[in-house]
């Protein structure tokens, strides 16, 4: 029996010396990942196309992490498995929140003025409006992953302003469906009567013909904020070697392959700076979503 | 499953206070009165005069019903006790009593034969020497054992009539192969008292005489529960008869006859 | 306690049940879910195999295999140390009533997302299931023979001798079965990032494509389903070997060492004691003021919650059970009908909740009723395939009746018991499993554990994480006490156990 918990012990020893061994001998190797806001399937085919892009720009070996959720973004960038990222605009502000010294380093050129959809489902009888729709009232109602700048933070803080009172208490029925295009989904479906994302991915799969335009339509949109955006942990420069920040923001800058662009769904990328989501932090504080 | 009454027999050997519980019940019964209400003379003293076991007005219960009185008994070196009596006597209670008082000098065979039977025949023999031998050991045994062991265990074996089934399971063995495995178990362990609780219950009365001979010529001491009267007259030179807890009879064999047991309990004529 | 009867213990659930649905958060909504459903049939009628990722299925397997060996191998020790301290009992309940998702969720701010995440989250619950399971095992086990070893016989000695090859058999076979459970929650690993056949079942499923999905839960499935083919005492070394090799290699990561001591003296301190001075009353007074909102407005409601769905999901389980058990009982089906009724159950207990309760909030609209029928079905089929076996082991008699008299009159009051015992012995499991549904907008405790997540506060989510572990440690009793008090203590209660 002793020798069993000394087995045991000696095994799960063995087990965090391989682990750290790893961390060791992968350090070398520049890592990112991007929040999964829409489409999950083949995010490695995908952002494998940018791990070349980068390795070819920056002479080092760079790889793509995948993740599931808004939180693991976050978690894998303060925990140094990934060096740089693609958040949005509230996990950017988490993350950097969590690792002192980050830098923002890019945003999309759409992302300075970027907006949500209210979308509602035909029933009830809501339609395209300037105004606040306050006829959401009593409705049932979906936001998208409960970390999304677009699809949570600022819809939630201008329901807020509208109407003077907490979602739970406009609303008969709150949910987070995870990401955008599976708002869409259950807006359209009926599951919930009134929803709200991301305006790129409802025009881009309005295009791409996944949406019964009879059964589902957008009512409102929100006045503008800024959103997603490159950062880099702060101590990038200690990794790989003085400057490295700079040459890494300049890579970004560069990407003019529309196929790469596509990807993200933006025009072209422009710098940024911690201080243009200085709005993000505010409204995060105001609505309790950061502390 | 082995039956409750063995449970009761096998209850905490290795504690060395007695623990006696009535036939017929779970395990986990509670000794009703202390066993020695005197004490006994010093161990030396004893084997002095060569007394194995020492039991004085001896009492044991279960749930405060009684199910030793006021036992006498006292067991000297070369003796060998036949202890008789219905089912329900206090017969396992009595045997547990004595093992309890000199656990490290006793081989046991319990009533149901208590053997591991996912394990094969020959480390279930093996088992009687555990003791004997260092853990590092045991465990290389039980994984790969030494070819000087397996023929030491062959040999008792042989002399059961079990050589054949040496590496069989334990479990697939019939009632009365598992019973010689247990009488083997306890002959492989050697110490020069037996204690016995029917140890040939499952055998028929030719093979039992057998094994009754064999125990005999291998220890010195036997303190042997039987419910065979022809076996008890063969092979005993003492007969100690318990009725409802009470020793009724304690006898040279040389003044009792078949008869005179018959009349106190119901074994076959 | 009282002797309760069967039938007066059945009603009493019922009739508890019945009184949640009146407070149960309850809606049918959805106004059109069959676009959506027809698209989905449509996937399953043609599920795209070409699109499986054959890795992921390789790495779904080697989770389960080294998650489920490491768990073992920590269980041993914990079993025998289990009777005798009351600190190991305690810890075996804490370590098995964190949901894997919510281990992994927590391994992840430590080791990231990688494999020493994704087999620990396995590992870490499975070792207290397998410290509390072999611990019944090694009790309920034939042990005469330790009690006449020779006297000076070493407590290791005594053990190997007399106690393992007892209970050996019994060890592998549980075993074994635990890694279909493993092979299940390996799809959890999947929803939050590692590359199982969940990560992309999670991805195809959100988006739709119904055809890729369909195609990757029947792999899954027949993986399930041939388990007992590949995964037998002959093929575990080779398993472990081959499954430790090939697990997935990590990518990038910081110092465990040093996520670890940030996660303990930060990430889970509660937040007004960060750093504050913990001998003054101000401090303590902040702490008071930063508990009880979480407690008021998360726990209570949420332990309420998840208490109602349990209940419900427990007796809607147990009548689905009742209904389904005949349909893999060869003496009700025939040697034709059997099979097919077992591929249907196996197809039902494999579909992950999870998915079972996204189609159903797809057709109904959200509120509990998805998970609750999610986890009818799921643990339903269980409950009835484990019942179809032991009315196959009964013995009849030769006059017996047939078909639905048979049924109503011999095989359900002579497994009644046994149909208690096991529905008693899931409630817990369902309390434990209905904190997945928090993601999809059920107010369970699980809700809240991941809206503290979603807002990086583990302090939060450590709070409510220990709530919902004293949750189950209340089931776990009063299921106990239950069980004990109907006699149904030494009933079989685990799938291993079910005769053959």
């Amino acid at each position: 029996m002793l020798t069993t918990v000394k087995r045991s012990i000696l095994a799960l020893a063995a087990m965090s010396a391989l682990t750290a061994g790893y961390a060791l001998a992968q350090q070398a190797t520049l890592v990112f990942t991007a929040i999964p806001d829409e489409d999950e399937t083949r995010l490695v085919e995908r952002f494998t196309q940018y791990a070349k892009y980068f390795e070819g720009k920056l002479g080092v070996p760079v790889k793509y992490l995948p993740v599931k959720s808004y939180p693991a973004a976050v978690t894998a960038f303060t925990n140094n498995q990934v060096q740089f990222a693609w958040f949005g605009g509230l996990t950017g502000v988490q993350a950097r929140l969590a690792v002192p010294g980050s830098q923002a380093l890019a945003q999309g050129e759409e992302d300075q003025q970027f907006k949500s959809y209210f979308i509602a489902h035909v029933s009830t009888g809501l339609k395209l409006s300037q105004e606040f729709p306050k006829g959401i009232e009593g409705k049932t109602f979906t936001f998208g992953a409960r970390a999304s700048t677009s699809g949570r933070l600022f819809p939630e803080h201008f329901i807020r302003q509208a109407m003077g009172k907490d979602p739970e208490k406009v609303f008969a029925r709150i949910g987070y469906s995870g990401d955008h295009s599976r708002t869409i989904q259950l807006v359209q479906s009926g599951a919930y009567q009134v929803g709200v994302l991301n305006h790129l991915v409802w025009e881009q799969e309005v295009k791409s013909g996944k949406v019964d335009t009879k059964a589902v339509s957008v009512i409102w949109e929100t006045p503008t904020y800024p959103d997603y955006h490159w950062v880099a942990r702060g101590d990038i420069d200690t990794s790989f070697g003085s400057g490295f920040m700079g040459r890494l923001q300049a890579a970004i800058l560069a990407v003019d392959d529309p196929k790469l662009l596509a990807i993200f769904d933006r025009k072209r990328f422009i710098p940024a700076n911690n201080d243009d989501y200085k709005v993000i932090e505010d409204v995060g504080k105001v609505t309790g979503l950061i502390n | 499953m082995d039956e409750p009454s063995s449970r009761a027999f096998l209850a905490s050997p290795r504690a060395p206070t007695a623990r006696g519980e009535g036939e017929g019940h779970a395990q986990g019964a509670q000794v009703g009165a202390a066993p020695h209400p005197r004490p006994l003379p010093a161990r030396r003293e004893r084997e002095q005069d060569g007394v194995v076991f020492e039991l004085r007005r001896a009492c044991a219960g279960y749930d405060g019903r009684p199910v030793l009185i006021d036992i006498d008994l006292t067991v000297r070196a070369g003796e060998h006790v036949a202890v008789m009596g219905r089912s329900g006597a206090g017969k396992s209670t009595l045997l547990g009593l004595l093992y309890a008082q000199r656990p490290h000098d006793v081989a046991l065979v319990p009533q149901a034969s208590a053997l591991v039977k996912p394990l094969s025949v020959f480390h279930n023999v093996y088992i009687g020497r555990l003791d004997r031998h260092s853990t590092a050991y045991n465990l290389r045994t039980l994984v790969w054992p030494a070819a000087s062991e397996v023929a030491e265990v062959r040999g008792v074996l042989a002399s059961v009539d079990l050589e054949v089934e040496i590496f069989k399971a334990a479990g697939a063995l019939s009632g009365g192969q598992q019973q010689r495995t247990s009488v083997a178990r306890a002959l492989y362990n050697g110490r020069p008292t037996l204690v016995g609780d029917e140890p040939v219950s499952a055998l028929d009365r030719i093979q039992g005489s057998e094994i009754l001979a064999l125990l005999k010529s291998r220890h010195e001491t036997l303190v042997l529960a039987l419910h065979d009267v022809h076996h008890a007259l063969e092979h005993a030179d003492r007969v100690v008869v318990l009725e409802q807890g009470r020793k009724i009879i304690d006898e040279p064999v040389g003044a009792l006859t078949a008869n005179d047991l018959l009349r106190h309990f119901g074994g076959e004529p | 306690m009282k002797r309760l009867a069967f039938g007066n213990t059945s009603l009493l659930f019922l009739l508890s049940a019945l009184a949640c649905l009146t407070v149960a958060d309850i809606a049918v909504t959805a106004l059109n879910p069959w676009g959506e459903m027809l698209r989905l049939l449509r996937g399953v009628l043609r599920p795209d195999f070409l699109s499986v990722e054959a890795w992921s299925v390789v790495w779904t397997v080697a989770f389960a295999v080294v998650g489920v060996a490491i768990g073992a191998t920590a269980g041993l020790p914990l079993a025998i140390l289990f009777p005798r301290f009351a600190g190991v009992r305690l810890a075996a309940v804490v370590l098995r009533s964190i949901h894997e998702l919510f281990w992994a969720l927590m391994l992840i701010q430590v080791f990231g997302l990688g494999p020493a995440t994704g087999v620990l989250a396995i590992a870490i619950p499975y070792a207290g299931i397998f410290a509390k399971v072999f611990a019944e095992i090694i009790e309920e086990a034939d042990l005469a023979a330790e009690r006449v070893l020779p006297a000076g016989t070493t407590a290791v000695s005594a053990f190997a001798f007399a106690r393992l090859p007892e209970v050996a058999g019994r060890f592998k076979t549980y075993t074994l079965y635990r890694l279909e459970c493993g092979l299940r929650s390996t799809l959890v690993l999947g929803f939050i990032g590692l590359p199982t056949v969940g990560f992309h079942l999670e991805g195809y499923f959100k988006q739709g494509r119904y055809a890729e999905a369909a195609a990757l839960l029947a792999v899954f499935y027949v993986l399930i389903g041939t388990r007992r083919l590949w995964a037998r005492p002959t093929t575990v070394p080779i398993l472990l070997v081959a499954s430790l090799l090939l697990l997935p290699e990590a990518v990038g990561g910081g110092s465990a060492l040093a996520n670890l001591v940030r996660f303990i003296t930060h990430d889970i301190v509660p937040a007004p004691l960060r750093g504050g001075d913990l001998g003054s009353l101000a401090t303590w007074g902040a702490f008071a003021g930063w508990l009880q909102p979480i407690a008021w407005n998360q726990v209570l409601p949420g332990a309420w919650n998840t208490l109602v769905l349990a209940q419900i999901a427990l007796v809607g389980m147990g009548t689905l059970a009742l209904l389904l058990f005949p349909l893999v009982s060869r003496r009700f089906m025939g040697r034709v009908g059997q099979p097919a009724g077992r591929l249907l159950l196996v197809v039902m207990r494999s579909t992950p909740e999870y998915m079972l309760a996204y189609v159903l909030l797809q057709l109904l609209g959200p509120s509990m009723l998805p998970a609750i029928l999610a986890l009818t079905v799921h643990n339903g089929a269980i409950v009835g395939y484990l019942m179809g076996r032991h009315a196959d082991a009964l013995d009849y008699r030769a006059d017996a009746p047939k078909g639905l008299n048979l049924y109503a009159y011999d095989t359900t009051p002579r497994l009644y018991g046994q149909f208690l015992a096991y529905n008693l012995y899931r409630w817990e499991i369902i309390v434990r499993e209905s904190a997945i549904f928090g993601i999809l907008g059920v107010a369970t405790l699980g809700y809240h554990v991941d809206a503290a997540i979603s807002e990086l506060r583990f302090d939060v989510a450590v709070v409510l994480i220990l709530a919902t572990v004293a949750v189950c440690a209340l089931i776990d009793i009063l299921s106990r006490r239950l069980r004990k008090a109907l006699r149904l203590s030494t009933l079989a209660t685990r799938l291993a156990d079910a005769p053959a």
